[in-house]
This record gives structure tokens, sequence and C-alpha cells, in this order.
């Protein structure tokens, strides 16, 4: 509705800073280099050894044999470390002000006064803002950066640090193990129940580089949490590459609430790898809205490990010109009556290609578990691409299993009835196109809501008429 | 061997790209296969098969179970049938293997002229007794205003490997409608292409399947919509006992061009026992705007209450079982008229279901 | 000016079918028509094509709205110069309420910035009038609601709106009783004589309660007859096969 939010300016994502920075690490991916982020880091040496088995792995892994064409990534391109000038603090005013002014214009400090209980914000490689409410750390609540965490809860951190995720599972994870840095540590307490979110914003400023954040979030047993991550970088003409992990442990009867807005620029390679296990009759919800980024890779995967285990995956994509976004979610039913309910849609205009590519796996000690998968794809126009595809693996009968997936165009019936209430074709269309995405942004808190309608109405702008 | 290749990969991990089936081997030297019945008005047909030296059609298909298994069909064919179809009419093709004709290569091809209509059953059956071999090619071509239905059933024993690769064209307002029964083979492992160039032609395929002890089906069910206003409808239905394994891949492809067209693909599998696996990848392509596409696929258990209801009645749960699946079938058997044929069918439900 | 509607000779097409064959009206201020005729006789073609609903062609004739030939104008063009129409199948949208999409209309017919405070309580008491559930008012456009909500809804809208003329296309269908007194009351409410009312059914009941100036019989995409209120008691009662040749 243009006339109930205020207009926003594309600006406030494509203002790019001066590439300035305290340390930016050479280009490419060497022994040598991943030497230098260790040191740099002054990672402990059970870090530092990660880091170059991770680099091993990913010598020895070849790139996927499907989906997105990724030859235009090169990695003697791409600076996989970049400091910015500052330390990290827990006051907006320490921040030097190119810095703060970019995540002012972002709303991130007015969201945090607002509507979060707590706030971290990256700025190139690392964390350059940190800061919670003074009772959730009364309560035992850790919200920090992953360095700290490493440096002060070491045996958390390595009892679960890629292990949610192996570094085997795929090239770009490996990669981000050797080279990662920066992200967010989130330990809520047995029974803690987090009421108000934590945000942790992802900022890319430099260019050629790469952001390689880690979350790892653990919701012990009975607690609960519900976190949000956004992401965004001005755009250049060269590759950037986004190849970040996020791990999630949600304990027996946990509840975790994990919400992306991710609007990275049109030159990011977004390679992101992010997994959740589920305890007993624990839960994860997925909400994700997948605007920006040159190509996407990105499949959120629920392992639902204890029984009765329960999670729901609510995701949105809009490819545009030169965009090609291939996302899914994954599912492991891996005990009995667990359940999984998938609402994906997806919109395709200006050349952009969205494919839903997912996967659901009923184990055979699943018994009694159920899935419900629904997919819906909008094209705006005939020169872009929407592609499903989905793998359903069965492996035991007592089960219930349903998928269904829809492609289609807006319809003109719909079009007709409000033109018929004196509003114009192109405000019509722009009216469905919210409205197909409504699921899904109603799931947001509102100012997040809000945020997706306009960067939908941003993606529309001029494509339709 | 790696065969039945999906037109798009996934993920390697998920393991549905291909099928790898081990030790096959390609023949180096294939004996005659002497076992054809041809049935029905068969003077409606123009016929040919190997002795009236017809050239073999080697055309390469666009998807197919692979480079291997083609060149078999087209090197070593002991079965080559060109059909003209010119009139309406019914013909049968009946293969029995046994222990005189123990591999059978064939390479069928059927076209099917403008605006005539014919139904064509092929039909693939062998006795119990030992392994045999199946690998075969059947290829329509549907002129404008034709209408074809074609019937393939295998009722190959579970000792036996079965490789089908089906491909069809059609011309403008064709139809090519394919009822396929997939009940035997030690691995039955099949594809079906369908491109439809022509406007408002029309592709409906329906299929049953019915695994036990530890067969493998792998299906991999392709439509390529091109012309405006065509309209493709996949319906595979399949029960799984034992150890029986299923993959079925079924893609429709809205191809540039294909303005105003519909496609649906419903896949269903009844799982009938807790070792049974069944994988689908039902994919949805789209390259156009103004088009309809759904799929649905599910899978569960024999329903409860109907089972109760059925025994309520005196029904041995067996029986009970035997009836669900029949009924769930049934739709599709309509589709076959040859009531001799529909009891061979049925009977093997029964047999397979004991 | 009194004259609101002027429809010469209109022939209109969906594909290549002809479904109007000829077809003359006028509508005035402070007049309720009301159209009537056998299925497939052209009625809802009529209201769409008057919106210029895409899916039809214009092949002859002209339409005129206060003077003004509005032939080629776009669907909210129209609806901006003051005609409204209620929908046989209301469409569900989803992501905005019933308010906030009353709102946007009345914003885009008027032009104007809408007083909200006033807006608001003027539709709650309309609401009121209509036997609606408040709640509704919160809830996504029609998503969800029955077909006798639906309907009120888009009495509401019109309404709302405050249209000049208002084309009601099978408003009174798969209603009960009480819902078309409902919807009945709704036009009363609307009706002045500044504006105008078509009402196009198959039904009377809708009609028992309203001061209908002219029932128009439409056949086979033409005007067969047009007499007063009385007719639509004739109708009911012989049916058309009389006007049916």
């Amino acid at each position: 509705m243009k006339t109930d939010i205020e207009e926003i300016n594309r600006n406030i994502y494509d203002i790019k800073n001066k590439d300035e920075y305290d340390f930016k690490i050479k280009k490419g991916l060497t022994k040598e280099i991943i030497e230098e982020i260790s040191k740099q880091k002054n990672d402990p040496e059970w870090m530092r050894e990660i880091r170059l088995k991770a680099l091993e792995t990913y010598n020895k892994l070849e790139l996927p044999t499907w989906g997105p064409d990724l030859s235009e990534l090169n990695m003697d391109d791409i600076a996989t470390y970049v400091r910015p000038k500052t330390k990290m603090t827990d006051n907006w005013d320490d921040v030097p002000d190119d810095i703060k002014n970019t995540f002012d214009r972002l709303g991130i400090p007015e969201a945090e006064k607002r509507s979060l209980a707590g706030v971290g914000a990256q700025y190139d490689s690392e964390v350059v803002y940190h800061s919670m409410k003074k009772e959730l750390l009364e309560q035992g609540v850790i919200y920090t950066d992953m360095e700290s965490a490493v440096r002060d809860y070491p045996e958390i951190v390595k009892e679960h640090f890629m292990k949610c995720v192996p570094m085997s599972n795929h090239k770009f994870v490996a990669l981000h193990a050797a080279v990662w840095s920066g992200g967010s540590f989130v330990y809520v307490p047995k029974g803690v129940k987090v009421e108000i979110p934590l945000q942790s914003y992802f900022r890319l400023n430099s260019p050629e580089s790469g952001q390689f954040e880690h979350t790892l979030i653990i919701v012990e047993e009975g607690a609960s949490l519900h976190f949000i991550e956004g992401c965004s970088a001005p755009k250049y003409n060269k590759v950037n590459l986004h190849a970040g992990c996020v791990e999630l442990y949600v304990k027996d009867n946990a509840y975790l609430r994990y919400s992306t807005i991710e609007n990275w620029s049109k030159n990011m390679m977004n390679l992101n790898t992010k997994r959740a296990i589920v305890g007993k009759n624990a839960q994860i919800d997925w909400v994700s809205g997948s605007f920006g980024s040159h190509i996407s890779m990105l499949y959120p995967m629920s392992v639902l490990n204890g029984e009765g285990a329960k999670t729901e995956y609510t995701g949105i994509s809009f490819a545009g010109k030169n965009q090609n976004l291939d996302t899914g979610f994954k599912v492991i039913h891996n005990a009995p009556n667990t359940s999984s309910v998938v609402n994906s849609k997806s919109i395709s205009k200006n050349g952009g290609i969205c494919t839903y590519r997912a996967l659901t796996k009923i184990n055979e000690n699943a018994k009694g578990s159920k899935c419900s998968v629904s997919c819906e794809s909008l094209m705006l126009d005939d020169i872009s691409r929407s592609d499903t595809i989905p793998v359903n693996d069965i492996r035991n009968d007592d089960i219930e299993f349903s998928h269904e997936a829809k492609i289609g165009k807006i319809s003109d019936k719909t079009i007709f009835y409000l033109m018929s209430r004196g509003i114009s074709e192109e405000d019509a269309k722009a009216m469905i196109v919210r409205g197909f995405a409504y699921p899904i942004s109603k799931e947001l808190p509102v100012e997040y809501a809000v945020e997706m309608n306009n960067l939908i109405n941003l993606e529309l702008e001029g494509s339709i008429g | 061997m790696i065969v039945n290749r999906t037109p798009i990969r996934t993920s390697v991990n998920y393991g549905i790209n291909e099928v790898d089936i081990q030790d096959l081997k390609i023949h180096s030297k294939v004996v005659e296969f002497n076992n054809l019945t041809i049935l029905g008005d068969s003077s409606k047909f123009d016929i040919y098969t190997n002795d009236d030296n017809n050239q073999v059609n080697r055309k390469d298909l666009v998807y197919g179970n692979g480079k291997e298994l083609e060149e078999e069909v087209y090197e070593k064919a002991n079965q080559n049938i060109k059909i003209g179809v010119n009139n309406s009419g019914t013909l049968n093709l009946e293969f029995e293997l046994d222990d005189e004709n123990k591999c059978l290569i064939d390479n069928i091809n059927i076209i099917s002229n403008s605006k005539k209509q014919a139904t064509i059953v092929i039909k693939y059956g062998s006795d119990d007794a030992q392994e045999y071999y199946h690998n075969g090619i059947i290829r329509v071509d549907a002129k404008e205003n034709s209408r074809i239905n074609i019937i393939v059933i295998n009722l190959l024993n579970e000792k036996t490997n079965n490789f089908l690769s089906i491909e069809n064209i059609l011309g403008q307002d064709a139809i090519v409608n394919y009822t396929i029964v997939d009940f035997g083979g030690k691995s039955s492992i099949s594809n079906y292409y369908s491109n439809l160039i022509g406007q408002r032609s029309k592709a409906n395929i329906n299929t049953i399947y019915l695994g036990n002890t530890e067969q493998l089906f792998d299906l991999n069910y392709i439509a390529e919509l091109r012309g405006e206003k065509t309209d493709v409808n996949i319906e595979v239905q399949g029960a799984l006992k034992d150890f029986a394994k299923k993959n079925f891949k079924g893609t429709i492809d809205f191809k540039k061009g294909s303005k105003k067209s519909t496609g649906n693909e419903n896949e269903y599998c009844m799982l009938l026992s807790d070792k049974a696996k069944s994988k689908a990848l039902p994919m949805l392509l789209c390259t156009e705007e103004d088009v309809e596409g759904n799929h649905s696929s599910a899978a569960g258990k024999v329903d409860k209450k109907s089972l109760f209801y059925i025994m309520s009645r005196g029904i041995s749960y067996r029986d009970a079982m035997k009836l669900i699946v029949k009924a769930k079938f049934n739709k599709i058997l309509e589709t076959i008229k040859d009531e001799n044929l529909k009891d061979e069918i049925l009977k093997e439900i029964d047999t397979k279901l004991d | 000016m009194n004259e609101l509607l002027k429809i010469e000779n209109l022939h209109a097409n969906v594909g290549e079918k002809e479904i109007l064959k000829g077809l003359n009206l006028e509508i005035k201020k402070g007049e309720t028509h009301v159209i009537m005729g056998p299925n497939g006789s052209g009625k809802s073609t009529l209201a769409n094509v008057i919106l210029n609903n895409p899916v039809y062609t214009k092949t002859a004739g002209n339409i005129e709205f206060e003077g003004e030939n509005i032939n080629n104008l776009k669907t909210d063009e129209i609806a901006r110069k003051g005609i409204f129409m209620s929908f046989q199948s209301p469409e569900e949208i989803p992501g905005i309420s019933v308010m906030n999409f009353l709102k946007y209309a009345k914003n885009k017919t008027t032009g104007q910035p809408v007083k909200v405070f006033q807006f608001k309580e003027e539709i709650a008491k309309n609401m009121e009038e209509l036997k609606m559930n408040a709640s509704y008012i919160n809830r996504n456009l029609n998503v969800g609601f029955s077909g006798g909500e639906k309907k009120k809804t888009e009495i509401l809208q019109m309404l709302t709106l405050q249209p000049k003329l208002a084309i009601l296309d099978e408003t009174d269908s798969g209603l009960d009783v009480d819902a078309i007194r409902i919807v009945s009351k709704g036009i009363k409410m609307f009706s002045n004589e500044n504006n105008a009312t078509l009402i196009i059914t198959h039904g009377t009941k809708i009609l028992k309660e309203l001061d209908v100036d002219y029932v128009h019989i439409l056949v086979n995409g033409q005007i067969v007859t047009t007499k007063g209120g009385e007719l639509a008691k004739e109708i009911e009662e012989n049916g058309y096969a009389q006007y049916i040749s």
C-alpha cells in the first residue's frame, strides 16, 4: 500500500562506504592465507586446526554437479577476511560514523529501541556492535559475537561448532570452516523464555570480498527464542561471496523461531548453509524471505531427531533480472511422531529464475510421522523461469505424506475485480503479489513485514504495467 | 550401469538423478525371438516386421535409458516392428518370453496418420522358470488430429530385467493416451517422453505399478509442452509390498511458446510394508507465463477405516487389502477394454498380494 | 443533466461467440432498473462489458456515461468515473484488510485523502445496518468469508465508495431470505435522486422492498421488453416463455 507505507528508497541498501579497513587479507585461498587469518583473529590452537583441516576438505571436494552455474566465482579474486577499522562495542556512539550511519539507514538502532531484546551488527568480517537487554543477561542468556564465544565459552563452542553441519557436507561449508569470521552466538539456558526477538544484521561493504559469519544458537530444554537475521550489501560490478553457516540446537521441549530477510546486492553469490537439530517435542520454525543476491543456493534443513519434534518452514523468494535463486527446505524425520509443514512461494520476473529444490526424508524409524508440503510459484512474465524440484523419500508405511505444487500467473479475474474499485492495473498487480506473499509476511514481526512489502514494491517497480 | 537419468539433476545425495543397475551387460550376440502373437484388426494397419526388409529406425532418443541400452536396440533388436495406422482399429502385440525365446530386444515404431484413431496393446509376458531379458523402444509419431491409445503391460517374471523407453511426438490436435501396467521385472526401468509440438495436442498417461519381494521400479516420465493450449496429465498409482522400491520422477516442462497450456501430475504410493521404499521427484519446470501447472504427490498406508469397514463384512485382512488396492487401480484399469487382459491383470494383483 | 448511462446498439463477444447482439439501455439519475432474463441471455456479460472486462470484446455500439464515451476506458478509469459493480463471485484478496482496502479504494476513486476517523465511524455504522460482525473489518478482504458475507461486503463497498451508478450482478443469488432483505436494505440506503441502480437478477425476492422504475427482459443478447415494476411479478408467475421466440 503505497499510501500507507512511507516510500522507501533503494539507496538505503546501495549506499557504499569507502573501502576502508584495518586489515584486508590478500585475495585467494592458500594455507598461508588461512594461517594468517587465524593469526589475525588470535585463534586458539584447536580452532586453527579446524581451519586447516577444513581447507584440506575444501580442496578435496568438487563443485556441485547440479543447480546454478557457479563458474563466475573465482576464489583467487576474493578476499576472505576484511577487518573494519573499529573494535566491537555495546554503544552505538562508539561505532565510527560511516559504519553507524549505514546501520542507521537500515533502521537497526531504531528497531533495537522499539522491538528487539538484543542486537548484533557485523560490518565486513567482524562484529562491530553487540548488545542485549540487562534482564536477559540476568537470566543467564548469552548473546555475543562468535569470537568472544570461542574465547569465553570454548567448551560449549568445541562441542557444537561444525557438528550440526559437518564441514565435509559440501565445498562451501568447508570453505566457511576454513575462513569463518564474525557471526553470533546465542545460548538460552534451560526453561528461559526470551519473549522479544534478538537480531543480528550482516553488512558486507568491501568489494571483491567475502562474508563468512558463523551463527551458533543453543536453546536448552524447555527454553524459547525468536532470532532474526538480516543481511544486505551495496552493489559492485565484481562478484562478492557470502558463505555463512548457521547451526541451531533446539533441545527437548524447546522452541526456536529463525527469521531471515535476505537482501544481498545483485552481485552476491549467496552459498549459505543452515541446519537445525531438533530434540524431543521441540520445535523449530523457519521464516525466510530471499530477495537479493545474484545466485543463491540455500536449503535450510531441520533434522528431527527427538520423538514428537516439529518443524515449520515458511519461505518466499523473489527473483528479478539477473537473479538465480535456488532455494528450498530439507527435512529429515528421524524419530517417531515427528511432523513437518512446508509452505513455499516464489515469484519470477524480468528474466529471474526461481527454483524450489527440496528434500523430505522420512526414515524407517519415524513411525507415525506427518509431513505436508505446499509450493506455489508465480510467473510475472514470459522471459522468467520457475522450477520446482522436490525429492520425497519415504521409508516406512506408518506415515502421512502429501506434497502439492502449483505454477501459474496472476489471475485476470482478480485484476479485474480490483480495477473495478478504481485501482490501476499496476497497483492491482502489486496488491495481488503482496497478497501472495502474505502467508510469509504475516509470520514476521510488523517492522519486517513492512520491510518485506517495501522490498516487493521495489522489485515490482517498473516491471509491471 | 547408470540408466534412466532425469532431465534436470538435483543434489547427488538424494540418490534420484539416475539409477545404477549392477551386473548389467549389453548383449554381444542376440538370437531370434519368435514368440510374438499379433491379434486384432491387423488388416487395418500397415505392419512391417523383421522379415519385411524394413529399415531400422535409429533416430536418437531425447532422454531414454542411456546410450548403451539405446545402441543395443538399434544394433541388436530381434523384433523391429513398424506400424502405420491408416484406419481406426485395435491391435494387440503379445510378446511371451520362454526357454526358447530368452531375450527380447524390440524397436516398435508407430505412425498414426492424420485423423486416424487406434488402440494398440503391447504386452510383455514370460513364464516363471528363469531369468530373461527385455530392452525395448516404443516410438509414436501422432500426426495432426490423430488419436492413439497405447496400452503397455509388463507381466515379466521377477527374475528378469525390464528396460523400456517410450517417445512420442504430437502434431496439432493429436491425442496420445497411454495406460501402463508395470508389475513385472526384477528391475523395471522405464521412461516416457512426450513432445507436444502441435497446438492443442494432448498427452495423457495413466500408470499403475505393483511391487513385491525386492522389485525395483524406476519411472522417469517427461512431458515437454511447446505448442499453445497443449495439455498433459500424468497419473501414477502404485502399491509396494515387502522390500519393494520405487523411484518416480515426473517432469512437466512448460517450454517457451506453450501459452495457455495446462499440466497436471498426480502420484500416489500405497505402502503395504514398513520395509518398502518410495521416492518421488515430481518436477514442474516453467519458462512461460500464461500456463497452469499442478502436481501432487502423496504416500501412506491403506486407510484403516476402509480396511475396518470391509473386514466388518466378514472379509479377511488379505482379501480386504486386495480389494482396496484393486479399487485404487480401478480408474486406470477401466481404460483397458479387453476383458481377458483385464482379468489377467486382476489375477496378477491377487497373486502378488498373496 | 440527468442522463447517467446510455448504451446504443451494443455488441460484444467472448472469444468468437457473440453474446450481446445490439443492446440499448438508458439510465437516468434517481432511477432503479432491473434486468431479468433466462440463463445465458447475457445479463452478467452486460455488467462486465460496461466495466470493460478484457475477457469480452466490444464489436459494435457505444457506451456513454454522463455524456462521455467510455468505450475505451480501462476498468479502473470507469470505476473512477463513478460506476460500481457488485460481483457475482467476489475475489478473495489476502494480505489486505477490509478497512485498508476501503480506505485505499476510496482514496483512488475520489483522488482525495481519506479522513480516517470520520471514515471509520461511517463504515462501522454501515456494517451495523448490514448486520455484519464488526470483526470483519480487520479480516483479509473476502478471504474465508461465506457467500453471504462476501455479498454484504460488496454492498458495504458500494455504500462506502458512493458511486453514481451501482450495478449489482446477481447479488441476491445464493442468499437466504434474511440476507436478501439486508441486501435490499443496503440498496435502499444507497439510492437517492443523484444516483442510479441497475440490478441484474433472475429472482424477484430482492425487488419486493425496492421501488423499481423499469424492468427489462434480456433474451439472447437483446432487451426484448421494458415495463414498470409490475413486469417482475408477471415473470415470477409466468416465466420467460412468452418472450423467447
